[in-house]
């Protein structure tokens, strides 16, 4: 029976929007501290090619490729994040933007270790390994009345939606603490924050790096999902569409990133029977859905709205 | 000896804004900062809480140098201060205003944030219970969940002050609290200042309503043009000539206008 | 060969110039940085090689045709996304920015439905002219396109400081409110700064044309980054500083080509304003007043 309810081309859009999920939190975190960051996309081909290459040539098992790429993102973003604490607002989006193409075009030229623009293939995948592994145990798929490759694709899948719970649990626990409270008193008025006992360069540093950390996990994720990566993968639109997840679903509120990334990753799939003219459509979209909605589509207000007209249902 | 300011001069691209200043402040001591629009008193609270670094001189705070430390620590030492352009987090709640005060106060991290460890949790707990505590002080607990750019102009100015207050400082920097309130919340201002100073909070204020100056006040220095004109109780200050000449007898007519 | 290789790197820089003066001038005025210019550039290109290519039309035509098709642009992307935008409460600096990039969406694709997706050459009828100095040879496109983009600097240089409307522009990116108290009517400065820097990137368009031969939908977006990063080198919204920013980029980038690893050609410009924002973030020429007013 569930055989015949899997859909893998529904799993693996599914598993698209959770990893868009998690790049559009890499761009959520920083900016709720006020840091405008538009290098997601670099941060993400770091920890797909740290990954990638760990498990290609060192036969490192998977989840600590995925680890380590993570991390290797994450020192990279300590190691920007401290000296772009100096700049702020567009300054800090170009130069962010210029660290992705820089780490794009020597993706491209180290010919020797990333295959130049060709890429990386044969990438270990996650869903295969998680079979192997399973059947290790004596689970053949067949037994819950699965095809392998349905096995594949919804084992990714719930890999992948726990990572984004946690990660959501995560932001949202730090969001609703001292820390978030520092973070978005950063965000609203850095000097006055300060002036309150706010050391304003580590909590910057921390956000920054934590967004790098979420970008590095979701480009590891990515390799061992898709299993083949080259730079193309990781240039200036991806950054771009990354941040447009972000503001477009509303960038005040972290369910504003979700819905972003649901919504932006759902649609060209959707408008397939436009598809020449779905980017075009795009483009306009962001023009109106701006002028309209400037915050996005979610903001607090509407949230509180949704909330109150909830519990008056509630009620009755 | 609570504040020593010792011959502060700031240039700001040639200019002097304040030049070879000094005064100190006794613990406990309400101490006024007056002077004409330009005098420099905004600009000697930014030297006091580092905003600038001072071109020269020093400020000694309990015994200890603070000069050019970084303005979040000088916060942890316990020296807070308002904002003659109100400077509130203006999305966020009144009460979240006040614990973002309390941030000095307190010292739980990502990971225990993130897990909510009973220390945290405890933490948490107080923080807010001292906030509520601050809110009531000042009038807004009733408000306490309305964002803060809501708030009527004078109970923004009062939220700054419990938000400072939140920093557990022993010195207080009051810059024009009374600016854009009427008689009636000035006079509730006064009650909240002589509050302030019964729990051993020594305060600096700048303020240019005179008559709550003078009332308020145990010592005031009076600045001119970046300089010290005359330090010395309310009565000393009305009767001296040169600041009568340079300050008091026009901005009276003003007052009283 | 070194100064063949010089007269390459200023034609080239000279071009990057011009497109860095279209960002610069709109964030003077305007305080955005406009995404969507290097789009608004490639659309100029597209026009120099329908124009004289298809239709037969003389160079100089083009350059026309180009001017008044990026201006059209130009006053479309300020009256439908930049106007909306102003003045509105709860408009973070994020909104311009994603609206404009939304145009630029828009232009790539629609020019690559309309142009399709590959290189158009670009011809010129002196494109083979070429003069010999000795061992060195230039050709004339090259003089051309110097010229033009000099022409174009001075023109520009002479207009903002001499003319009223000019004077008017200056006063307005000084400060908005100050300039509109004075009488300025910056609504107009506002539309006309966004239609001027948007003929210069239809006249940038042709001079790339020109010089590479070729013209696709995906060249806004290079040129695009590298005028960014020009704007940053040069200092925000500083004319001056556009010039001779584009004028080091382009040099380094041919020396580069020339002496060293042709591969990381791309990513000198986002090195060098890496390098610079962290040396000197104001930029070379910035002032400390326009970083403060970012």
């Amino acid at each position: 029976m569930l055989g015949e309810i899997l859909n893998t081309y529904y799993l693996q859009i599914g598993s698209f929007i959770l990893i868009n999920i998690m790049l559009a939190i890499s761009v959520y975190v920083p900016l709720s501290s006020g840091q405008l960051s538009l290098g997601s996309a670099g941060f993400m081909g770091v920890g797909a090619y740290t990954s990638a290459l760990l498990t290609i040539h060192f036969d490192l098992p998977i989840v600590i490729g995925i680890i380590a790429g993570a991390l290797a993102a994450s020192i990279l973003g300590v190691i920007v994040g401290i000296p772009s604490l100096r700049l702020s607002g567009v300054y800090l989006a170009i130069a962010t933007l210029g660290l992705g193409e820089v780490i794009r075009v020597i993706f491209v030229n180290w010919d020797t270790l990333t295959k130049g623009s060709v890429g990386l293939t044969g990438i270990p995948q996650l869903g295969r390994e998680i079979l192997e592994f399973a059947r290790g145990l004596g689970f053949e798929p067949a037994m819950i009345g699965i095809k392998n490759n349905q096995f594949v694709f919804l084992s990714i899948f719930i890999v992948l939606l726990t990572l984004v719970i946690v990660i959501l649990w995560f932001v949202v626990r730090q969001q609703n603490s001292r820390v978030g409270r520092a973070l978005s008193s950063i965000n609203q008025d850095d000097k006055a924050a300060e002036s309150m006992g706010i050391n304003i360069t580590y909590y910057k540093v921390i956000s920054f790096t934590q967004g790098a950390f979420f970008a590095g996990l979701a480009g590891a994720l990515f390799a061992h999902v898709i299993g083949y990566i080259s730079p193309a993968d990781f240039s200036y639109h991806r950054a771009v569409e990354v941040l447009i997840f972000t503001v477009f679903g509303g960038s005040e509120v972290i369910i504003g990133s979700v819905f972003g990334a649901f919504f932006l990753t759902l649609m060209p799939e959707v408008l397939r029977f436009v598809s020449e003219f779905r980017y075009i459509i795009y483009g306009i979209l962001l023009i109106v859905l701006m002028a309209v909605r400037p915050q996005g589509i979610l903001d607090a207000n509407l949230l509180k709205k949704i909330k109150i007209k909830r519990s008056k249902g509630g009620v009755r | 000896m609570v504040l020593e300011v010792k011959n502060i001069t700031k240039n700001f691209g040639g200019i002097s804004a304040l030049k070879d200043v000094s005064f100190s402040i006794n613990k406990g001591e309400i101490f006024g900062l007056i002077g004409p629009n330009g005098a420099g008193k905004t600009t000697m609270f930014n030297m006091i809480t580092n905003i600038y670094e001072p071109t020269s001189g020093e400020i000694i705070f309990h015994g200890e140098n603070i000069t050019g430390i970084k303005p979040y620590k000088i916060t942890e030492k316990g020296i807070c201060r308002t904002y003659q352009n109100i400077r509130l987090f203006s999305q966020m709640s009144t009460l979240h205003n006040v614990m973002v005060g309390g941030h000095s106060q307190s010292q739980s991290g990502v990971f225990s944030s993130v897990f909510r460890t009973k220390a945290q949790r405890t933490e948490e707990q107080q923080l807010i219970k001292k906030s509520e505590e601050l809110l009531e002080l000042v009038g807004l607990l009733e408000h306490k969940d309305t964002i803060a750019e809501n708030l009527a102009y004078g109970q923004q100015r009062r939220l700054e002050i419990a938000r400072a207050l939140a920093s557990n400082p022993s010195l207080l920097l009051l810059d024009e609290p009374a600016a854009g309130m009427n008689e009636k919340e000035t006079d509730s201002l006064y009650d909240l200042i002589k509050t302030v100073q019964s729990r051993g909070i020594t305060v600096l204020i700048i303020e240019h309503d005179m008559p709550l100056v003078m009332k308020l006040c145990d010592r005031i220095t009076v600045l001119n043009f970046g300089e010290k004109l005359a330090e010395g109780t309310p009565e000393e200050i009305q009767n001296n000539e040169a600041v009568i000449e340079a300050y008091l007898g026009k901005e009276e007519d003003e007052v009283d206008a | 060969m070194l100064l063949e290789q010089i007269i390459n790197g200023i034609t080239l820089g000279s071009i990057y110039a011009i497109i860095a003066l279209g960002f610069t001038l709109v964030f003077g005025v305007l305080g955005i940085i406009n995404m969507a210019h290097g789009e608004i550039f490639m659309v100029g290109a597209f026009v120099g090689v329908t124009t004289t290519g298809v239709l037969g039309w003389p160079l100089w035509m083009a350059f026309i045709a180009a001017i008044v098709v990026t201006s059209i642009l130009g006053y479309l992307l300020e009256r439908f996304t930049l106007r909306p935008l102003r003045g509105k409460k709860g408009v973070s600096h994020l909104a311009p920015l994603i609206s404009t990039i939304g145009v630029s969406i828009l232009l790539e694709n629609l020019s690559h439905h309309i142009f399709g997706a590959g290189n158009k050459p670009f011809n010129t009828p002196f494109s083979e002219i070429s003069i010999n100095i000795g061992s060195i040879t230039v050709y004339l496109v090259q003089i051309v396109i110097f010229v033009i983009s000099i022409l174009l600097m001075i023109g520009l240089t002479v207009w903002l400081s001499k003319t009223k409307a000019g004077k008017a522009l200056r006063a307005t990116a000084d400060n908005l409110e100050t300039a509109s108290i004075l009488g300025v009517d910056t609504k107009k400065i506002i539309i006309l700064t966004v239609v001027v820097a948007s003929a210069i990137g239809g006249i940038a368009g042709i001079l790339v044309g020109m010089a590479f031969n070729s013209v696709s939908p995906q060249m806004g977006l290079s040129m695009g980054l590298k005028g960014l990063a020009i704007i940053i080198l040069g200092g925000m919204g500083n004319v001056k500083g556009a010039m001779v920013g584009g004028l080091i980029l382009g040099l380094s980038e041919t020396m580069l080509v020339a002496y060293g690893d042709s591969g990381y050609r791309d990513a000198i410009a986002f090195i060098m304003i890496i390098v610079i924002l962290l040396l000197r973030p104001q930029g070379i020429f910035g002032s400390k007043v326009s970083q403060e007013r970012r």
